[in-house]
């Protein structure tokens, strides 16, 4: 009866997309913090071959944050 | 021309309702940058409304579900939707007369329902609609947003936990600059569709639209203007208080709490489910604190909230519902909704000048 009037693949589809947003950005945005605050760091000791690998990690996590945000905003508007 | 006139009171009264629906939220929109201190708080409410104004465009998946899947827009007129109305600003001012935290969202759809049911008998109503749009959703949103929130705050403090604190503290606050944007994107999002959806009603039961027609763009923007109107002259009556009513949290919480809830405001608006905002960033709220600190969480407001879920749609539905009846005294005519509107607004005032003397509401969550 529940299931004729839900429409449960909408529902599923919404409940998936907010766990993969919410969780999924914060992930990617806390390497990005991980990365930057060790490129810091690893800086200021002189290691830079250490502080490349981690600047490029903050670099491209927060591309990543971006494109992800980009990208779902354009999906809200093309329906 | 008497008709005219219904609609013209329709539109300013649903304009009214989503000025007074930004003006209550702004505390929910800027509460965790402000708390944070991610953003000054003159700053954090500019930058809510602006993007409260600019969400009211990214979709209509919410208004076309207000518009069509609630009521049987055949059955409905104008009187109808204004009874309505008047169903869902009735209740919002005695939940704000007694501090009550109610969803603006749910009292809408009740005052419709209810003014609808009066009118036309159960035919007006869609119950399916109502069920699996409106109501399934309102009780699983705040409960993805909670679990959501959880999570991501457990997620933040494992990947920077041997990050320095004030490393940390800084990047959240920068990334909280985007989370609590996309935060009042989706509250413009799903909040001003609902006003949007609403006269779109009333301009289909006046034959001034096909059914299933979309908002005409005038409607667009003048939801978006209204409700990033009432975000923005809210915010100032958040600033004085701010400190003192907002919840404590660290920035990590703060962005876990937001991104929660703007991922799951958008994910529901893509999928016309109208929600009420209030409800789902407090579940994002919540549960960025209970996954840190379960004690830290006011497990009492969120009783309050249940007990208003639970309330809000059935009240507002009876006061939609004795407004009809009420219209219907003075005929089918405008003269109904014009002494309705006054009789309102004197009401209003008298509310608002005894609630200013005797002090301020207690905040809602």
């Amino acid at each position: 009866m529940l299931a004729t009037i839900v429409d449960t693949e909408a529902l599923l589809k919404t409940i998936v997309a907010a766990f993969i947003a919410g969780v999924g950005v914060t992930l990617i945005f806390s390497l990005a913090i991980l990365g930057a605050s060790r490129f810091v760091d690893l800086s200021r000791d002189g290691r830079s071959a250490g502080a490349i690998a981690f600047g490029a990690l903050a670099v491209v996590a927060l591309v990543a944050v971006l494109v992800v945000v980009a990208v779902g905003i354009i999906v809200m508007t093309r329906k | 021309m008497q008709n005219d006139v219904v609609l013209v009171i329709v539109v300013a009264t649903a304009l009214a309702f989503d000025f007074t629906n930004g003006f209550h939220d702004t505390a929910n929109v800027v509460a965790t940058s402000i708390s944070t201190r991610a953003m000054p708080p003159r700053l954090a409410v500019g930058y809510a409304a602006a993007l409260n104004f600019a969400g009211a465009f990214i979709s209509l998946a919410v208004a076309a579900t207000v518009a069509q899947d609630v009521v049987n827009a055949g059955a409905i007129t104008p009187t109808v939707v204004f009874a309505g109305l008047i169903g869902a600003i009735s209740w919002n001012l005695i939940t704000w007369y007694f501090g009550l935290p109610s969803s603006s969202s749910h009292a809408l759809i009740g005052g419709v329902v209810g003014a609808a049911f009066a009118a036309a008998g159960p035919s007006a109503v869609l119950g399916a609609g109502i069920v699996g749009k409106v109501l399934i959703p309102a009780v699983i949103a705040p409960i993805v947003a909670f679990i959501v929130g959880a999570i991501a705050i457990v997620v933040c403090y494992r990947v920077v936990g041997r990050v320095r604190p004030g490393h940390a503290g800084r990047g959240y606050r920068l990334g909280q600059v985007v989370s609590g944007g996309l935060l009042a994107l989706a509250h413009g999002t799903n909040d001003a569709q609902k006003t949007m959806g609403v006269i779109t009603l009333a301009l289909i039961a006046n034959g001034n639209l096909a059914a299933d027609s979309a908002p005409p763009t005038w409607v667009i923007v003048t939801a978006a203007s209204a409700i990033a109107a009432g975000t923005y002259f809210g915010g100032w009556r958040i600033i004085r208080t701010v400190g003192t009513r907002i919840i404590k949290m660290d920035p990590a919480q703060g962005f876990s709490a937001s991104g929660a809830g703007a991922a799951v405001i958008l994910a529901s608006s893509h999928f016309g489910f109208p929600l009420s905002t209030t409800q789902v960033i407090s579940g994002g709220v919540m549960g960025a604190g209970a996954a840190k600190r379960v004690s830290a969480v006011r497990w009492g407001v969120a009783g309050n909230i249940v007990v208003a879920w639970l309330l809000t749609m059935p009240a507002a539905a009876m006061i939609g519902a004795v407004t009809y009846g009420i219209t219907r005294i003075f005929g089918t005519g405008a003269a109904g909704p014009i002494v309705v509107a006054a009789a309102g607004l004197a009401m209003v005032a008298a509310a608002f000048t005894k609630r200013v003397r005797v002090g301020s509401p207690v905040p809602a969550p």
